[in-house]
């Protein structure tokens, strides 16, 4: 048996406590400072080779939500986001509706009908160097 | 003082465990970031299994705090729902400007058709201004039947009608000393909807909007009431309307005799009393009562009368005239969006339907190619087809086209 005495045994305790405690402070107060509520909103998105989509294509990006345009001109994009309040627009005819309150818009994204005043948001398409293309949504 | 630092490095240790443990029972949060306000919630932690409001009110785009209020980053139920609008009811009036209004929602301008509030606030049906008059003038307290109080004060300061005020006071029965107005401003001021409804199942509804706008109140699981909708079934309207009279001498409210209700439409539809025709019993009370006579005009109004104006003509012309109509032309008429909210028909332009007299469009009509026309139900899709007085054997004097009149011929006996 060690010779442990009542007074090392308590001071090793305290130490013991001590260290943790600090420990503990220390963490939490990391995690604090680190917080945060939510990480920052998604504004760039991955949408793979440029040679998935072909001329004449116009494909559905839901994650964005947006479309993805390549003709003759290259690749475009327009957001599906309806500019009167922001519900998600839906292919229909040869434009767009909004599903909420019934703003219709044309294939190039322009106000044929109301409440929506302004045309459906275009969005920036670029190919990076690894040949995918890079949809921005700021 | 060794051991006071050994005691209070103990006690914060178990603090921290203390927090930890309480930290790793709230459940883990469910986060919705709402298109519109780009502000994280955590509502659906607890909410999800809520069905969708309304298609016009996506929970993805809307989120729950625009409307409700409440602490949005709370996980505990108490903090969370601690500052929500109208407790489970945002639509109460007492809320509705913080809750439905802002100007791109419900507050906006009459030009767009936006000023629902507004409307409401200063309908017959909120300020209750009709009965209030009426019986003040009926004992001598006002000496004629314009309307000077309402349930709340309120003002407007752009008057549009010949009927319009420019404002109300309050009805303070404090200040009433006649022992019948007294009996009223105790016994009678449940008919609007700011009052809390009258207990029974048949006069269960809401507040506020939800008061019209969120249906069969009864049907949903205690607390799970959410859904907005203009499709509204005439038993809606029966919570208010057809569920017995005020007792001018006792001043209290009777109900109706032939309880328990009815359940024929024919039979539960109106009084036993009340003359009907085949229509007014078949169809729901919107399909031809407009939005205009059920929320207002944005006008404070006397009475009802003053607000409610559609006829039988509006539907069915005279002997000597054919109905209004109008050839929808332009993509943003109001009809459109009418149509979108409630889509029991599929409009398009060029559609020709039938307007009231003020020019508000019955969207849910349509001119057939053989000069009939056609309604489709509101609130349940039944397609009617029905024809003009115009050319029919009807020999009423043209002028004498009020509902009165028509009930005189046209009334279904029970």
């Amino acid at each position: 048996m060690s010779d442990l005495t009542r007074r090392d045994f308590l001071k090793l305790t305290t130490t013991a406590l001590l260290t943790i405690s600090g420990a503990l402070g220390v963490g939490a107060l990391f995690r604090f400072l680190d917080f945060q509520t939510e990480p920052p909103v998604k504004t760039e998105f991955d949408l793979g080779p440029a040679v998935n989509y072909p001329i004449g294509s116009r494909s559905l990006v839901p994650d964005v939500p947006a479309l993805l345009i390549h003709n003759q001109n290259g690749f475009s994009a327009l957001s599906l986001v309806c500019t009167h309040l922001g519900c998600t627009v839906e292919q229909k005819d040869s434009g767009f509706e909004c599903p909420c309150h019934g703003s219709r818009y044309d294939a190039n994204g322009k106000v044929l009908r109301g409440p929506a005043q302004k045309a459906l948001r275009a969005l920036r398409v670029e190919v990076n160097s690894t040949g995918n293309l890079i949809l921005h949504t700021d | 003082m060794k051991r006071f630092i050994a005691l209070g490095s103990a006690i914060l240790l178990l603090a921290v465990v203390a927090a930890w443990w309480t930290n790793s029972r709230q459940p883990k949060p469910i986060v919705l970031i709402p298109t519109l306000t780009g502000k994280p919630e955590y509502c659906l932690t607890c909410h999800s299994d809520l069905r969708e409001i309304s298609p016009s009110h996506p929970v993805k785009t809307f989120g729950c705090v625009i409307c409700h209020g409440g602490e949005p980053l709370a996980l505990d139920a108490n903090l969370a729902h601690s500052t929500m609008r109208g407790g489970a009811n945002p639509s109460d009036l007492s809320v509705v400007q913080e809750s439905c209004g802002g100007s791109n929602c419900h507050s906006g301008s009459a030009a767009d058709n936006n000023d629902h509030i507004q409307r409401v606030m200063t309908s017959v049906q909120s300020t209750y201004a009709g009965a209030i008059a009426n019986i003040l003038y009926t004992f001598g307290v006002e000496p004629d039947l314009t309307a000077r109080f309402g349930i709340h004060a309120v003002t407007d300061d752009v008057i549009t009608t010949t009927t319009g005020l420019p404002a109300l006071q309050v009805f303070d029965p404090t200040k009433q000393t006649n022992p019948s107005v007294l009996k009223f401003a105790a016994n009678c001021l449940n008919c609007h909807i700011n009052a809390q409804p009258l207990p029974g199942s048949q006069f269960d509804r809401l507040t506020g909007c939800a008061a019209c706008h969120t249906p069969d109140v009864e049907s949903f699981p205690k607390g799970q009431i959410h859904e907005l909708t203009t499709a509204i079934p005439y038993t809606q309207c029966n919570t208010c309307h057809n569920r017995g009279n005020y007792d001018l001498r006792t001043m209290t409210f009777v109900q109706r005799t032939d309880q328990p209700l009815p359940t024929d439409r024919l039979h539960n539809y109106y009084q036993p009393i009340a003359q009907f025709t085949k229509c007014e019993y078949t169809l729901d009370c919107i399909d031809c009562h407009t939005r205009t006579e059920a929320m207002g005009d944005g006008d404070i109004h006397s009475n009802m009368k003053q607000i409610q104006y559609i006829q039988c003509q509006t539907c069915h012309g005279t002997p000597t005239q054919l109905p209004q109509t109008k050839t929808l032309t332009d993509p943003n008429d109001i009809a459109f969006r009418l149509a979108q909210l409630n889509p029991v028909v599929d409009l398009k332009l060029g559609d020709t339907i039938l307007v009231t007299s003020k020019g508000e469009p019955l969207w849910n009509t349509r001119v057939l190619p053989d000069g009939t026309y056609q309604l489709v139900g509101k609130a349940t899709g039944q397609v009617f087809t029905f024809k003009p007085v115009m050319g029919s054997g009807c020999t009423q004097n043209g002028i004498d086209q009020s509902s009165a009149y028509c009930h005189t011929c046209h009334s279904v006996q029970r």
